[in-house]
């Protein structure tokens, strides 16, 4: 028999199927037991092959994996609400430059005692770059899945047209060597010698091959107005403001190194080996080279990410899934696989063989991490970089674009670079603290 | 046996009076309050809850991570010698005074166009409605392309008419007014669209009344047009000045508060202190002093309105 359905029935009925669905909504989540880890994963590509390093984690340990995968843009916020909301994985992935940030709060916990406690898990296989970035205050607080240095593409073709010698695989050339020749290549508005980003992310390889730094070697005061880091500011604002071998900057937050270097008529492009897999889609034939050598040599930044536990990670079986899932991540059959679809240079050694040309010089990659080649800095960073690099990100801009000298602008900044190194020594303290 | 009976009344006894239901009890009262729970729990989870949150908050040094410990008014304190809040608010109080007069005028020029009886006027009003439609992080990027600096389409006009236009978001002058005419050419729609319901919602017997006395179409418009669509255009601007004081999308997405700091905005220096900086009390001090500026703002509207804003009834 048909029942009419009253309203207030449907009322109760549409309240009691809201309240059902909100409950639904509440408790769905990863099952338990599972291995839970989240990444950054801007494009189709990224996402292949997250997915098949959660493939190689379920054949590996024999639990469902459950990735979280977040647009790089957004990872850092949705990161930072998981840990606060205890609602991260037992595994995160963490940027280089963010780990000490993370640390010094408390974010994540130190790996050491798990290390300790592991005969299986082998710190030397990872090159010594990539354990520096992932450590704070003489503590291990994550895993590297990758490292690289910064190089100079270079285009050949355009070289090649323009009758200028290849430049030396593996021997730096000169500061002066190489503003000669982003000079000779230059004929805007058609073509031009050189890009990089107007960004202290960039800046920071000429400052260290010049032997200056952002900051003194305990990070209590910023160095940027030392003679050595001024050098390197000058030369590189020159490039921009006085030798115009650079692109004109169109807008500061979409500027792009790579789309420069990518029309084709840029002879010169500094970045990372990540950048490799982007730069295979050229039309031209390109390569890489050690970075140019300044008073100290070469030896540019050298970036990672890791992978962490969080500290909301349970003492018993979830710590034991987490650290198992962990060393999953970074093993050589998990980077074997980021590195031949061509991510970047894997953090551990053994993993190496995996990232191959083209272009034909990739190997110097490896070799620069070793020091057979040229060198590298691993990227000094605080535990409040962020706020560091918005205050740089504010007024170093404004030198690539002639409206400040470099004089103007680093005196403006070193007072308030000090105050945050102070923020930061008093940030390591409060860690020290917490610890005791 | 004698039995004493109780006398039996002749009536029954009066029936105590019941207690008047009170209202919010009655059938009527709860399906009210039914109807405005889910407004209201979003009201108060979304809404007055963050407030009362953001109170307590910049009452704390809280990182996010480490448990948060007692701070007092320090956070409030730290606003007096930061130059960035002050540049913030400044370009925020920028924006706004020249967003807001320009969006208005916009929208009431088009309001009128389309109150003319115009053809089409539906496909028009459409189209003109467009922008508002569009989400911000699109139209940005649009604009982006549109103010670079040799080959984008505002400089090509300008060129055209002989004048060599700026390098627009990276210039210390042109790089707020850049946001300012994207903001307009963003917004306008929704202003339009209200005062065109404003502006059909006047009785033609006044425009009548004024061309019988001899009112020329200015005079018209002004003793007629204005005074009549002073409420919606009173609610324009309150609601404009409130958006625009909370402008954040365009200037992070164009110029991402630059160059220097000529285009951060307190919103998004506010998002910068909180979720990069770690800093949440100190972020949530300065979210309640531009509550407290729009409050203030939106009093002291309120207040001119009593003069200025004329109800028919």
């Amino acid at each position: 028999m048909q029942q009419r359905l009253s309203r207030r029935s449907f009322l109760e009925l549409t309240g009691l199927a809201g309240l059902a669905a909100a409950a639904a909504g509440c408790s769905s989540g990863p099952p338990a037991g599972a291995a839970t880890w989240s990444m950054w994963s801007s494009s189709a590509a990224e996402k292949k092959v997250w997915e098949d390093f959660s493939t190689y984690v379920e054949q590996q340990l024999k639990v469902r994996s459950v990735p979280t995968l977040t647009p790089s843009g957004g990872y850092p916020t949705k990161l930072d609400l998981q840990l606060v909301s205890g609602t991260a994985g037992l595994v995160t992935a963490i940027n280089g430059t963010l780990i000490p940030t993370y640390a010094a709060r408390g974010a994540h916990r130190p790996l050491d005692d798990l290390i300790a406690a592991d005969p299986d898990f082998d710190p030397d296989d990872f090159y010594q770059p990539s354990r520096r970035i992932s450590s704070f205050n003489a503590k291990t607080y994550a895993i590297g899945f990758d490292v690289a240095p910064t190089v100079m593409y270079y285009n050949k073709t355009l070289l090649q047209q323009h009758g200028i010698d290849l430049p030396s695989r593996t021997e730096p050339m000169s500061w002066a060597t190489f503003r000669e020749l982003a000079v000779e290549l230059t004929r805007p508005p058609d073509q031009y010698g050189f890009t990089c980003a107007p960004a202290i992310d960039d800046l920071v390889s000429w400052i260290y091959c010049a032997g200056g730094n952002v900051m003194d070697d305990q990070a209590t005061r910023s160095t940027l107005g030392a003679p050595e880091a001024m050098e390197a500011l000058q030369f590189v604002i020159d490039l921009f403001v006085k030798d115009k071998v650079t692109p004109p900057i169109k807008n500061l937050v979409t500027e792009s190194s790579m789309a420069n270097f990518m029309e084709g008529n840029v002879a010169f492009m500094q970045n990372g080996p990540w950048q490799v897999v982007n730069a295979r889609k050229a039309e031209f034939d390109w390569d890489i080279i050690p970075f140019p050598a300044g008073a100290v040599g070469s030896t540019p930044r050298v970036s990672g990410s890791s992978f962490a536990i969080p500290s909301g990670v349970r003492e018993g079986a979830d710590l034991d899934l987490a650290w198992k899932l962990l060393k999953t991540l970074t093993s050589t059959g998990a980077l074997d696989i980021y590195a031949r679809a061509g991510r970047n240079n894997p953090a551990r050694l053994s993993a190496g063989s995996a990232f191959r040309p083209p272009p034909d010089n990739l190997g110097i990659v490896q070799q620069v991490l070793a020091g057979k080649v040229a060198g590298g800095h691993a990227f000094d960073v605080t535990t409040n970089w962020n706020q560091v690099k918005q205050l740089l990100g504010q007024d170093l801009p404004r030198t690539f674009l002639g409206q400040v000298t470099v004089a103007d602008a680093i005196a403006g900044l070193t007072p308030r670079l000090d105050v945050l190194m102070r923020q930061h020594q008093d940030n390591i303290r409060q860690a020290a603290a917490r610890k005791g | 046996m004698s039995v004493d009976t109780l006398p039996v009344p002749a009536t029954a006894p009066p029936r105590p009076t019941p207690e008047p239901t009170p209202r919010w009890r009655n059938r009527e009262s709860l399906t009210a309050w039914l109807f405005l729970l889910p407004s209201l729990i979003g009201f108060l989870v979304f809404t007055a809850g963050p407030v009362v949150a953001a109170g307590v908050i910049s009452l704390l040094d809280w990182n996010l991570f480490s448990p948060p410990t007692w701070a007092g008014l320090s956070n409030f304190a730290r606003l007096g010698p930061d130059p960035t809040f002050w540049s913030a608010l400044g370009n925020t109080a920028y924006f706004t005074f020249l967003s807001v007069p320009l969006t208005i005028l916009v929208s009431l020029l088009l309001a009128l166009l389309l109150n003319q009886g115009l053809r089409r006027v539906a496909v028009f009003r459409s189209l003109l409605l467009l922008p508002y439609a569009t989400i911000t992080v699109a139209v940005a990027f649009v604009w982006i392309w549109l103010y670079i600096p040799h080959d984008g389409l505002v400089n090509a006009v300008l060129g055209a008419i002989g004048i060599n236009g700026p390098a627009w978001l990276i210039s210390d002058t042109w790089a707020m007014p850049a946001l300012v005419a994207m903001s307009v050419w963003k917004s306008f729609g929704f202003g339009m669209v209200v005062f065109l319901a404003g502006l059909q919602a006047i009785p033609q017997q006044l425009y009548e009344a004024a061309r019988v006395d001899g009112s020329s179409a200015w005079q018209s418009f002004r003793n007629v047009t204005v005074p009549m669509l002073s409420p919606a255009l009173f609610f324009v601007v309150v609601t404009s000045v409130i958006g625009s004081f909370q402008v954040f999308d365009q200037a992070l997405i164009m110029t991402n508060g630059g160059p220097g700091t000529r285009t951060t905005t307190l919103v998004m220096y506010i998002y910068r202190t909180g979720f990069e900086n770690y800093d949440q009390g100190y972020a949530a001090a300065q979210s309640l002093v531009l509550f407290a500026f729009i409050v203030l703002i939106t009093a002291t509207q309120f207040v001119f309105q009593k003069r200025l804003v004329h109800y028919d009834n």
